[in-house]
């Protein structure tokens, strides 16, 4: 931007040139004016993510461009006493990025390059703030993706990734994000950077990487990471199974597991979600169906089909009553963003939602399903389902209208049992969207006092004075969760 | 403030953010209060809970380019555009946007007279090389016009405001090629002088209504209206909903975008005399791709007249034309347009197909080599060199 | 298996009670790497983990084993229903696997040791049971303990018992020798081979799968050079780790014979390798763990991964 041409834009934007806040002016003069927003409107916006939780307003939102700004920040956070909390698309779930005690918001959206692709040892070293699935795309003509593919995939930003250990469909076969990162560049919250892990096959030390990625943004920043690319497959089949039970489906998933098949993806939805999913995308769903099951395969040609044989006979055996494969590659594309935007796709229904994710052994899925809908029953909700059957990884979708009375303490109340449920039928508490502010308080139902405490005793190597997003995923009553600066800002009208 | 945005509308958005890529001014800024789900927000929390008007809150609203490609982005089908218009309505109406100089910029647009003189004087200021270069225009605007003459009276050819005298020679095209499809055409003329789509966009919604009304008195009814201006073409089957009266959903229900119309009578077309020896690159108006849906029917029109066509691989981000948003804006609007030129470099085309004038003159006004569809089509049919 | 709260389990708090809350211990598996990150300082009392199946569940790929379990025998169990899991089998115990942390010289078929572990649980320092992680494939419920826990040498709390995810055995396997073939160019013209090797004149290679792709792969082979059916090449006794483009271009000193892996980064050849010095700001995070997890530095003394 040439100096000599501002443009309205600019020229409101520096408008106002001291903010009165020490803090504020010392980031601009280390960023520069317009990377760091200190206005109402902007901090409102940063006090929620796409979660129902709300922080309250967040402190200055900065947007760096280079691991030095993250620095930057970072140390002048620790010198004005201020927390930090990361951010990429603001996707999360689990009120993971939200702000609580007005920290400054990192967010990382601006370092959006890929940096380069590696051919020979198989990674793309990439800014965190590069889009899931635009790196995917651009692999493409390399012959390779990203292999997580959350459902926000076409928003949330590799950095985001990295935080939420993200999962997604093709995760049955793949693995999540954690065995996707070779490598990365951290700035650490006493503002040093390191690097963890490395390209070598087996690097030396303590697994620092594994124990950053889905540390949900308390251990530091992520700034540069190196991603594993994995071969675009020739083959693939996509089949679509109807059942007039959910439970002939959810037996269905078991099955085929036991028989020894790791299909890359497998899917069900109910018979709800499913018109709702159709209503939008045209797809084919047969919406009839009391459940719908998408099974990929994918690999060389000659073995997809004997795996796609295989799964088809098995959900004819559990009373499949249509058995679909996807004719080309256009209409499988459109089942899965069908599949992708399902919650989304609710809104048509009533105006809000929210989305559980628990994980249950494959083989109770189905009596864990038939309590959901028996909990929805009792509180007088709707509950839908769509989830990653393959990994047993539940995402219950209470639909509902805050605006009636009451609704939103039956919401929480029937929120609270899904997840009791699915613990005692020996499952966990989060298989994706983590435990953010949303489960802290279900941590001590899965975890003993021991178990946070190590888990603790992790968190404080990194961030010993629980600077960086404090406030979450450990419960309160250990330290990093309690401490006194976390009060929140009523978030409502700017000024 | 009561924005007079519908409230189930506002509910709709469930702050997923899954339109966030989508957006072109998120793309380029990385910024929240640059996304259709900030705005949204924004919009809510200034209607619902009396937010003040701050300039930044002003800034999130004007800066949008209105190309809607978060609508067909959005699970949730939240109206986003007809949102965005009632918000830009509402504070155009109360002073605070869109200032004095916008509107009179918007004046002649409604008068043919006017812009005509207007336009040859900017031609001539454009020749002299007094013409600032924010104002980013195409390197030749017409001096002179040749006049289209009717062929019959089977269909109407839309022609417009900016359009009719930036690039009569699409029209032109667009006459010929209906034609030789067996059609008899009428261009609407002073019948028809604007179709109110710039105005709507800066939230100068009386102004829109009495175009509209003005257009739906001048044609004769039941005549199909073919429209080479992607932008146009939105607006006039968005008539309906801006005047919400039955004569107006008729009315509506008659427009058809160039391609759209010929991908339906493809029978009727000509065989090309030789196909273009061409590697074409379709950009869609975002007003084509996201408001109208009719996109598809470019590449049909187009696919026997040239040797290649070739997708961009940016899924129709806008190219932040955005009809005088790149005069408004032009920043943002050159940011946009960065990551369109990149995307475009990297299919390697020989031409550009836009069929819409405001993308073609932002991207010519950086050396894109644009056409427009029809004008490719013409060219295939009669042969014509020099293209 | 249950979910993680509450260990009842009386083989598990009978070792708590002997790991105990005082004096240094060392924590004994097949010391098949005993050397591995220093040799214990001192006299530490030396104890060995608890030994059995707990439960194996084949329709979930998992199975609960103790820690003092060997992977031979772990191995065999699962074989009968046809899986396996991505543990190295070279004659030590699943926690000295995992507190080791190596990978298979076939990992690119059976997956990387660090990610088979889903449920850790240790007896720490202070001589409790803590458990970290789930019995479910997926599961980012908390801090990712087990993946500190794997390749930390018992550093941070002796490894008691573990629910490892399981795979099944692919229904073809098939090794194949050539000589005079880029190995990098047999590496990318295969889908997922399980393991390419070389020595720098001769390729191995092993493809995993259903038999009619294993014979397409095989054809792939076929285009490259004169593969035919072999045994897996013995491997020499030092370990070397490297990035997969240094492995694809190494040349031992002294032309030593090697193996290298391609697409993984070991090379298996007859001397030790030169260790690096580890990034000075990871010096400090690994510093605090070992303070945080053993303020008293009880367990293992003497030990650090990564140290010479």
């Amino acid at each position: 931007m040439a100096g000599s041409k501002l443009s309205n834009l600019t020229k409101r934007r520096q408008r106002a040139e001291s903010s009165g806040e020490p803090f504020v002016d010392a980031l601009r003069a280390a960023l520069s004016h317009n990377r760091v927003k200190w206005d109402g409107a902007s901090r409102s916006l940063h006090s929620h993510d796409a979660s129902v939780f709300d922080g309250g307003n967040s402190g200055p939102v900065v947007y760096p461009e280079t691991t030095a700004e993250v620095q930057a920040v970072v140390r002048l956070a620790n010198q004005h006493g201020r927390n930090v909390v990361p951010r990429g698309a603001g996707t999360g779930l689990a009120g993971g990025a939200i702000p609580l005690g007005v920290p400054v918001v990192v967010a990382v959206t601006k370092m959006n390059a890929i940096l380069e692709v590696d051919e020979v040892n198989r990674v793309a070293w990439v800014e965190p703030g590069v889009i899931n699935l635009d790196l995917t795309k651009q692999l493409k003509p390399l012959g390779y993706h990203f292999a997580p593919d959350p459902s926000s995939q076409q928003v949330c930003t590799i950095g985001g990734n990295v935080a939420n250990n993200s999962g997604g469909p093709h995760c049955l076969a793949y693995g999540v994000t954690n065995a996707h990162v070779v490598a990365m560049e951290v700035v650490l919250p006493s503002g040093d950077t390191a690097m963890l892990g490395g390209l070598e096959a087996e690097p030396q030390g303590f697994d620092l990487r594994g124990a950053f990625v889905g540390s949900e943004g308390t251990l530091g920043i992520v700034t540069k990471v190196a991603v594993r690319l994995t071969k675009n497959r020739p083959a693939v089949r996509t089949l679509l199974m109807a059942f007039d039970d959910v439970r002939d489906a959810a037996n269905t998933v078991s099955d085929v597991i036991a028989a020894g098949i790791v299909p890359a993806a497998m899917e069900v939805m109910d018979k709800q979600i499913t018109a709702a999913v159709e209503n939008y995308v045209g797809a084919g769903y047969p919406v009839d169906a009391a459940a719908v099951l998408l099974a990929e395969v994918d690999g060389l040609d000659s073995g997809v089909d004997i795996d796609a044989d295989r799964i088809a006979k098995i959900g004819r055996s559990n009373k499949a009553t249509d058995v679909r494969l996807a004719e080309s590659e256009a209409q499988r594309q459109l089942l899965w963003k069908g599949r992708k935007t399902a919650f989304g796709a609710v809104a048509q229904i009533a105006p809000d939602y929210y989305l559980h994710d628990t994980v249950v052994p494959r083989s109770a899925l189905a009596d864990v399903l038939e309590q959901i809908y028996e909990i929805a029953d009792r509180y007088d909700l709707l509950i839908m389902n769509v989830f990653h059957a393959g990994d047993g990884n539940l995402h219950p979708l209470i639909v509902f209208d805050g605006r009636q009375e009451g609704v939103l303490e039956r919401v929480h109340a029937a929120g609270g049992e899904i997840i009791t449920a699915s613990l005692d039928a020996g499952g966990v508490l989060s298989g994706e969207h983590g435990i953010g502010v949303e489960k802290q308080k279900f941590m001590s139902r899965m975890f003993t006092n021991d178990d946070l405490d190590h888990q603790n005793r992790l968190r404080q190597a990194f961030d010993p004075h629980c600077r960086t997003n404090p406030g979450k995923v450990i419960p309160s009553g250990h330290s990093c969760a309690d401490i006194q600066s976390l009060r929140s800002v009523p978030n409502t009208v700017w000024g | 403030m009561d924005l007079n945005i519908d409230e189930d509308d506002l509910n709709a958005c469930v702050q997923c953010g899954l339109c966030l890529p989508h957006c072109p001014t998120f793309r380029v800024t990385g910024d929240e209060t640059m996304s259709p789900r900030g705005r949204i927000k924004l919009m809510r929390e200034v209607q619902d809970n009396d937010a003040p008007l701050t300039s930044e809150v002003l800034d999130a609203f004007s800066t949008c380019v209105q190309c809607r490609g978060c609508e067909p982005a959005c699970p949730s089908g939240v109206p986003y555009g007809h949102m965005m218009e009632s918000a830009r309505e509402t504070l155009a109406d109360a002073g605070q946007m869109t200032p004095t100089w916008q509107r009179l910029a918007m004046k002649p647009l409604a008068n043919p007279t006017l812009l005509n003189a207007g336009t040859r004087a900017l031609s001539v200021a454009q020749k002299l090389k007094v013409v600032p270069e924010r104002l980013g225009l195409s390197n030749e605007i017409p001096l002179t016009q040749s006049k289209l003459e009717a062929t019959g009276s089977d269909v109407y050819l839309f022609t417009g405001c900016v359009m009719d005298t930036m690039q009569r020679s699409v029209h032109a095209a667009g006459l010929a090629v209906l034609t030789a499809a067996g059609f008899g055409v009428m261009p609407t003329g002073n019948a028809a002088p604007c179709c109110g789509a710039l105005q709507s966009h800066a939230g100068l919604a009386s102004e829109t209504r009495t175009l509209a009304e003005k257009m739906m008195e001048g044609l004769e009814p039941n005549i199909p209206i073919i429209v080479d201006s992607a932008g146009c073409g939105a607006a006039m089957k968005d008539y309906g909903h801006l005047l919400g009266t039955a004569e107006a959903e008729l009315f509506s229900e008659r427009v058809f975008d160039m391609a759209e119309f010929l991908a339906m009578h493809m029978d009727r077309l000509p065989e090309p005399a030789a196909p273009l020896d061409l590697r074409v690159a379709v950009q869609d108006p975002c007003h084509l791709r996201h408001v109208q849906r009719v996109h598809e029917a470019t590449r049909t029109m187009l696919a026997p007249y040239v040797r290649e066509l070739v997708e961009l691989d940016d899924e129709g981000l806008c190219c932040g034309a955005g009809g005088a948003y790149s005069i408004f804006e032009p920043e943002l609007a050159g940011q946009i347009r960065d990551r369109k030129v990149a995307s475009i470099n990297r299919a390697t085309p020989d031409v550009v197909a836009s069929a819409n004038p405001g993308c073609s003159m932002h991207l010519g006004a950086v050396g894109v080599p644009t056409k427009h569809p029809i004008e490719l089509v013409h060219h295939a049919i009669t042969g014509a060199r020099g293209l | 298996m249950s979910a993680t709260l509450a260990v009842t389990d009386p083989t598990l708090l009978a070792f708590a009670e002997e790991v105990g809350e005082t004096d240094a211990v060392a924590i004994e598996g097949g010391r098949t790497r005993w050397d591995l990150g220093g040799i214990p300082d001192g006299e530490p009392r030396l104890i060995r983990a608890p030994e059995g199946i707990v439960e194996y569940r084949p329709e979930e790929m998992t199975v609960q084993v103790r820690a003092g379990t060997s992977v031979g025998e772990l191995h065999a169990t699962l074989a009968a229903k046809g899986q396996r899991t991505a543990l190295p089998e070279r004659g030590g115990t699943v926690g000295g696997a995992l507190a080791v942390g190596e990978n298979d010289f076939r990992a690119l078929g059976r997956g990387r040791t660090r990610e088979s572990l889903l449920q850790v649980r240790y007896v720490s320092a202070e001589g409790k049971v803590v458990s970290s992680g789930g019995p479910t494939v997926k599961n980012v419920s908390g801090f990712d303990l087990p993946r500190l826990m794997v390749g930390s040498l018992g550093t941070l709390g002796c490894l008691a018992e573990v629910i490892l995810r399981t795979n099944p055995i692919p229904a073809e396997s098939r090794w194949l020798h050539a000589e005079g073939v880029d190995a990098q160019v047999v590496f990318d013209a295969l889908l997922n081979p399980s393991a390419v090797l070389t020595n720098g004149t001769e390729v191995w290679v092993e493809l995993e799968g259903h038999g009619p792709d294993v014979e397409q792969q095989t054809k792939v082979l076929a285009s490259l050079g004169s593969f035919s059916d072999a045994e897996a090449p013995e491997l020499p006794a030092h370990r070397w780790s490297m990035k997969p483009s240094d492995a694809a271009t190494f040349t031992p000193v002294d032309g030593e014979r090697f193996i290298a892996t391609i697409g993984l980064g070991l090379i298996f050849t007859d001397s030790p390798q030169p260790r690096s010095e580890l990034d000075p700001a990871v010096v400090v995070i690994s510093e605090r763990l070992k303070a945080n997890f053993d303020p008293t530095g009880r367990l293992n003394p003497g030990r650090m991964p990564g140290r010479n």
